[in-house]
C-alpha cells in the first residue's frame, strides 16, 4: 500500500506541473498567433475604441503572466471563463449581435455538455477497435510467420495508410448516402456515432494489432514458455497464465503514451467530419473563431486525462510485474 | 513393454537406457552430426555425471534425453528408452503425462526459467497440480512448503508469496529443485546446473542434490562443464568428447588412470590447489603504487514498503589496503561482496564517498580534471564481457588507438606503429587492425581489450573478472600473456575474481571481500594453507578441485548466502553466518588497527593473538 499512495502522490503532483506548463504554452501561442477574438466578436463594423473598451473589459491588454495568473485563479475556483462566441443559449454571439456578456455561455457548461458525446464516440470507438485487435493480435503473435501473422500485418499497414478524412467520407457516402443503413450527420441518437467510431476503430486497431502481435511474440521467446512445457505445463496454460499477462504491460504502456493522444487528435477530425457535437467540433470551431476561453479549457482539460489515463496505466503495470516497483 | 511390466522387472532394469543415439543438426547447407553412437544406462537411485566441454553436446544430450531438442537439431537413429518405452517414439500426449511427472529437466540458467511477474508459490502449485491432479490448491501449498523446508529455503512461508526476481542464484536453484521434485520423479535430468553460481552456493546445491537423491531414490543425469564438480557428486562418470562418448570410468578413476589422451589432458587442465608450488611475482621495491584508505560507497534505491523510503545499499564499507608496485593482488569473494564497486573505486570510473584513494602517494580525490586525466594513462580497467567492451562499429585499429588520440600521443603514423606493436605484442594477427570486432573470437576480443589498456604504457591493470568468460584453455594462454607482458613492462596487476584457483596461480597477495569489506588479507601462500578467518576458510573447502580438499566442508562449509547489503546491522557482518560468533561479534565490528600488508577482521583471531601476546610477555615476566 505504502507503494500505491507514495506512487499517486509523486505522479499526481508531476502532472499538475505538467498541466499548468502545458496550459501557459496554450494560453501564451493563443495570444501571439495572428486575428483579433474582440474583432471577431465585435464584427467589422465597430470602431477602434469599441474594441479598445471590450478588449480593457475582458482584460486582453494586460501583460501576459497577469493575465495567466487571472486565469489560474479563476481555474482554482472551477471557472474556465467565458466563451468569447458562443451565447448560453448556443447561438453564436459574435459578429456585432452581441447583447451583453452576461449572455455568452460559460466554458465549462460547453465542455460538460460535449463530453457524453465525445465519450460515447470514444467508446464506441476502443471497444471495436478491442474487439477486432485483441483476437488477430494474439493469433498473430502466436503464429508470426504462419498465414495469419502475415495477413494480420498486412491488413494493420492496410489500415495505418487509410488517411481518416478519405474513409469518413467514404463511409459516408456508400453506407449513409448509397446504401441508407446509418444515419451520418449530426447526432440524433446511439446510431449516429456508429460511422464515426469505425473511422476512429480502424485508426486505432492499426496501432494495437501490430503492438499487441510483436509483444505476444515476445513473449513466446522468452526462456519461460519452453521451459514451462519441460516442466509438465501445457501450452495452453503457458499461453493463458503467462503469455498474456506478460503482454499486457507494453499494450497498457501503448494506451497511455500513444492511443489517448491518437484518439484525441482524431476525435477532433472525425467528429468535423460527421459534424457530431462532441469536444472536438466545440474545439474545431473555437479555433476557427479564436475562442481562447474554450480552447484554453479543452487543452487543460484533455492534457489532465491524459496525464490520469498514464499515471493509470502505470499503476496497473507495476500491479502486473512487482519489478517496476523498484 | 509398458512402464508397469518394467517396474515388475525390479529395481535392476535401468530407469533410462540410451541406446545408439544420434542427433544431427538438419541444416539446409546439409546434416551435421552432434551426437554420436551414445549409449547410456542410468540405474534406479543412480546419479550419472557427464562432462565436457562447452561444443560437445551437452545439453543436447540433456534435452534429448527430455525429448526437447530445437529445431533443427533432430534424432536420427537410436533409441532413449525410459523404463523400457521409446522417448523418441511415444505420442505427444504420453510425453506430456511423463514431461513433469516421471522425467524432471533442470536447465542452468534458472534465472529465466520462471516467469518473472507471477509469484514463486503460484508457479510450483500450479505445476503440481498440472500435473497430478488429484492435489487440492491446500495440499499443493502443503507439499511445497515441506519441501522448500527440506531443501532449507530460509522461511518459506514469506518467500512462497515473493518474485523470481527477489531470489539470488542459488535460491532460484532450489527451487527449481523443488519444483522438479515436488512429483517424485523416476528420473532427473540436471543440466549444468552449478555453472552460474557461485563456488560455496554450487557445493551446496550438490551436497542437496546427493542427499535429496538418497531420500527419493530419484535417478540422476548430471551434466556439467566443470570436471571436479561432476566428480564429486556422481558414482560413474562419462566423458563427452564432440558428441561421442569417449571413456566411460569412475571418479577415482579418472584421476589415477584416464584411459584416453583427452582424459588426461582434461585432468591435467583443472588447477590444483595445494599440490603444486606457484611462485607469483612479489613487489621487489615494497613501495604502494595504489593506496586505498578508507574508502565506503553507498547506492541508493527506492524502497516500496515504505513511505517515500530509501534503501542504503552498501556496496563497499571502509576498505584499506596497499597495493604494492610490481606485485599482483588478488581480490576474491562471491557475487554481491562489493568488488565491482570496488574495482569502480580503485580505477576512478566513481568516487568513493568517504575515504581516498592515492596513486604513487597524490590524492586522486584533490587532483583537477586535468591532472586526473594526465594520471588516467597509468592505470587501466579491463573488464569481463569481451562483447559489450568494444564498439562494434569501429575497427580494431581504431579502438585501440583511441587512448593515443585522447591524449594527444604521437602522429597519426607514429599511432598507426604503436597499434602494430602492441597488437603483436598481445598476439593479435597483422592485419587484423582492419577487422570490426563481431569477426574476432571471444579471446582475439579479449586481447583487444588489453591492447587498448597497454598502449599508453600503463603501470597499474586492473582485471575485473578478466579471464572469467573464456575456457580454461584460454584463460591459461591469457595468464601467460599477463606474466609475458609484467617481466618486459614491470606491470602491476590487481586481479579481481571470483575464481580462487587462478587467484591461487597468478597472485602474490590476496585480499577476501565479504559484505564490503576485506576480512582477510595475506600472502598467497599463507591464505591458501592457513586461513585465519572462518569465512576465507569456507570459500576454500568449497572449492571443486581433484586433489584432497584441505579443508573439510562438512566442517567448514556454510549454509546459506551473504546477507543483503540494505540496512546492515552493526557489528561483525560475518556473525550471521559464523559458527564461533561470540557476544562481542554482535556488538563491536572488527576492525584492524594498522593497515600493513596483511590482517584479518575477526575478534576470534584477535583474541588469540592478544592471548598469544599476554602469555609472551608473562613468560618473560617470569623468565628471569
Amino acid at each position: 500500500m505504502a507503494f500505491v499512495l507514495t506512487f499517486l502522490l509523486r505522479r499526481l503532483s508531476q502532472g499538475i506541473v505538467i498541466v499548468l506548463l502545458v496550459g501557459f504554452v496554450i494560453f501564451s501561442l493563443l495570444r501571439i498567433v495572428p486575428g483579433d477574438p474582440v474583432r471577431i466578436m465585435v464584427g467589422p463594423m465597430a470602431t477602434e475604441e469599441q474594441v479598445e473598451q471590450i478588449a480593457e473589459e475582458l482584460g486582453l491588454r494586460d501583460p501576459l503572466p497577469v493575465q495567466f495568473g487571472r486565469y489560474l485563479s479563476d481555474l482554482a475556483r472551477g471557472d474556465l471563463g467565458n466563451s468569447f462566441i458562443k451565447a448560453t443559449s448556443g447561438a453564436s454571439v459574435a459578429g456585432g449581435r452581441d447583447d451583453g456578456s452576461a449572455a455568452r455561455a460559460q466554458v465549462l457548461d460547453l465542455i460538460v455538455a460535449a463530453i457524453p458525446f465525445s465519450a460515447l464516440l470514444a467508446g464506441l470507438g476502443v471497444l471495436l477497435a478491442l474487439i477486432f485487435s485483441i483476437p488477430l493480435g494474439i493469433a498473430a503473435g502466436l503464429y508470426p510467420n504462419g498465414w495469419i501473422g502475415r495477413a494480420t500485418f498486412a491488413i494493420s499497414s492496410v489500415f495505418v495508410s487509410l488517411p481518416n478524412i478519405w474513409l469518413g467520407i467514404l463511409l459516408i457516402l456508400i453506407i449513409s448516402v448509397q446504401l441508407g443503413w446509418l444515419p451520418a450527420i449530426g447526432y440524433k441518437g446511439v446510431a449516429y456515432a456508429v460511422l464515426p467510431a469505425i473511422v476512429l476503430a480502424v485508426e486505432l486497431s492499426a496501432v494495437i494489432v501490430r503492438a499487441l502481435a510483436s509483444s505476444v511474440a515476445a513473449t513466446m521467446q522468452e526462456n519461460f514458455v519452453q521451459a514451462g512445457i519441460v516442466r509438465g505445463l501445457t501450452m495452453r496454460h503457458m499461453i493463458t497464465h503467462h503469455v498474456l499477462r506478460n503482454s499486457a504491460i507494453p499494450m497498457l504502456n501503448l494506451f497511455g503514451a500513444q492511443l489517448g493522444g491518437l484518439l484525441l487528435g482524431s476525435l477532433f477530425v472525425v467528429e468535423y467530419i460527421f459534424n457530431y457535437p462532441g469536444l472536438g467540433l466545440l474545439t474545431v470551431n473555437a479555433v476557427f473563431q479564436r475562442d481562447f476561453p474554450v480552447i484554453q479549457g479543452v487543452a487543460i482539460l484533455t492534457t489532465a486525462v491524459l496525464v490520469l489515463i498514464n499515471i493509470l496505466v502505470d499503476l496497473i503495470s507495476a500491479g502486473i510485474d512487482r519489478r517496476l516497483q523498484y | 513393454m509398458t512402464p508397469n511390466a518394467a517396474l515388475a522387472n525390479g529395481d535392476k532394469a535401468p530407469v533410462l537406457s540410451v541406446n545408439g543415439l544420434n542427433v544431427d543438426a538438419r541444416l539446409a547447407t546439409g546434416d551435421v552430426s552432434v551426437l554420436c553412437d551414445i549409449s547410456i544406462d542410468v540405474a534406479k537411485g543412480e546419479i550419472l555425471g557427464v562432462i565436457g566441454e562447452s561444443g560437445s553436446g551437452l545439453t543436447v544430450l540433456s534435452r534429448a534425453i527430455m525429448n526437447w531438442l530445437p529445431s533443427p537439431l533432430q534424432a536420427t537413429k537410436g533409441e532413449v528408452n525410459f523404463r523400457g518405452s521409446n522417448l523418441l517414439k511415444v505420442s505427444a500426449a504420453e510425453m506430456r503425462r511423463l514431461r513433469g511427472k516421471e522425467i524432471a529437466y533442470i536447465g542452468s540458467d534458472s534465472s529465466t526459467a520462471l516467469n518473472p511477474t507471477v509469484p514463486i508459490g503460484k508457479h510450483l502449485v500450479s505445476k503440481l497440480r498440472s500435473v497430478l491432479p488429484q492435489y487440492s490448491e491446500q495440499q499443493a501449498r502443503q507439499r511445497i512448503m515441506e519441501l522448500f523446508d527440506a531443501v532449507r529455503i530460509p522461511s518459506p512461508r514469506a518467500r512462497f508469496n515473493e518474485f523470481p526476481f527477489q531470489f539470488s542464484g542459488g535460491m532460484m536453484q532450489r527451487v527449481m529443485i523443488v519444483d522438479a521434485l515436488c512429483t517424485d520423479p523416476a528420473l532427473l535430468v540436471a543440466d549444468n546446473i552449478t555453472q552460474p553460481l557461485d563456488v560455496t552456493v554450487a557445493e551446496q546445491i550438490v551436497r542437496l542434490l546427493r542427499d535429496l537423491r538418497d531420500d527419493f531414490g530419484t535417478s540422476v543425469v548430471f551434466s556439467s562443464a566443470s570436471l571436479p564438480v561432476a566428480a564429486e557428486i556422481s558414482e560413474r562418470l562419462l566423458v563427452l568428447q564432440n558428441g561421442r562418448v569417449l571413456e566411460e570410468t569412475t571418479p577415482q578413476d579418472i584421476v589415477s588412470s584416464p584411459k584416453t589422451d583427452y582424459t588426461k589432458t582434461l585432468t591435467a587442465r583443472v588447477p590444483r590447489i595445494w599440490s603444486v608450488d606457484h611462485t607469483p611475482p612479489r613487489s621487489v621495491v615494497m613501495k604502494p603504487i595504489l593506496s586505498v584508505r578508507n574508502a565506503t560507497k553507498a547506492y541508493f534505491t527506492k524502497d516500496p514498503k515504505t513511505y517515500f523510503g530509501k534503501q542504503t545499499v552498501e556496496a563497499v564499507r571502509g576498505v584499506s589496503f596497499d597495493v604494492l608496485e610490481g606485485e599482483n593482488l588478488g581480490i576474491v569473494g562471491e557475487s554481491g561482496c562489493g568488488k565491482s564497486t570496488l574495482s569502480r573505486l580503485l580505477s576512478w570510473v566513481e568516487q568513493p564517498d568517504t575515504g581516498d584513494i592515492f596513486f604513487d602517494g597524490k590524492s586522486i580525490s584533490k587532483m583537477s580534471n586535468r591532472e586526473l586525466k594526465a594520471l588516467r594513462s597509468q592505470f587501466q580497467l579491463i573488464l569481463q564481457d569481451p562483447y559489450t567492451c568494444l564498439p562494434g562499429h569501429k575497427t580494431v585499429g581504431e579502438i585501440i588507438s583511441e587512448p593515443l588520440r585522447i591524449h594527444r600521443i604521437g602522429s597519426v603514423s607514429k599511432q598507426r606503429d604503436r597499434v602494430r606493436e602492441v597488437m603483436q605484442e598481445v598476439g593479435l594477427p597483422a592485419g587484423s587492425d582492419l577487422n570490426l570486432p563481431y569477426q574476432l573470437s571471444a579471446s582475439q576480443r579479449q586481447r583487444v581489450n588489453i591492447a587498448r589498456a597497454m598502449v599508453l604504457n600503463p603501470r597499474l591493470l586492473i582485471l575485473d573478472e578478466t579471464l572469467s568468460s573464456l575456457d580454461q584453455v584460454e584463460q591459461a594462454r591469457l595468464l601467460d600473456l599477463f606474466e609475458d607482458l609484467q617481466k618486459r613492462h614491470k606491470y602491476t596487476y590487481i586481479f579481481i575474481s571470483h575464481d580462487l584457483a587462478l587467484v591461487r596461480r597468478a597472485c602474490s597477495r590476496v585480499l577476501v571481500m565479504y559484505l564490503g569489506r576485506v576480512v582477510e588479507m595475506a600472502e598467497n601462500e599463507k591464505l591458501f594453507f592457513d586461513p585465519q578467518h572462518p569465512y576465507s576458510r569456507a570459500l576454500l573447502s568449497a572449492m571443486p578441485t581433484l586433489e584432497k580438499n584441505r579443508f573439510d566442508a562438512e566442517e567448514c562449509l556454510l549454509e546459506g548466502e551473504p546477507p543483503s547489503p540494505v540496512n546492515i546491522q552493526p557489528g561483525c557482518s560475518f556473525r550471521t553466518r559464523c559458527p564461533h560468533a561470540m557476544e562481542i561479534c554482535g556488538k563491536i565490528d572488527p576492525t584492524p588497527e594498522t593497515h600493513g600488508l596483511s590482517h584479518v577482521e575477526c575478534h576470534l583471531v584477535h583474541e588469540r593473538e592478544m592471548v598469544q601476546e599476554l602469555d609472551r610477555q608473562s613468560m618473560r615476566r617470569h623468565d628471569p
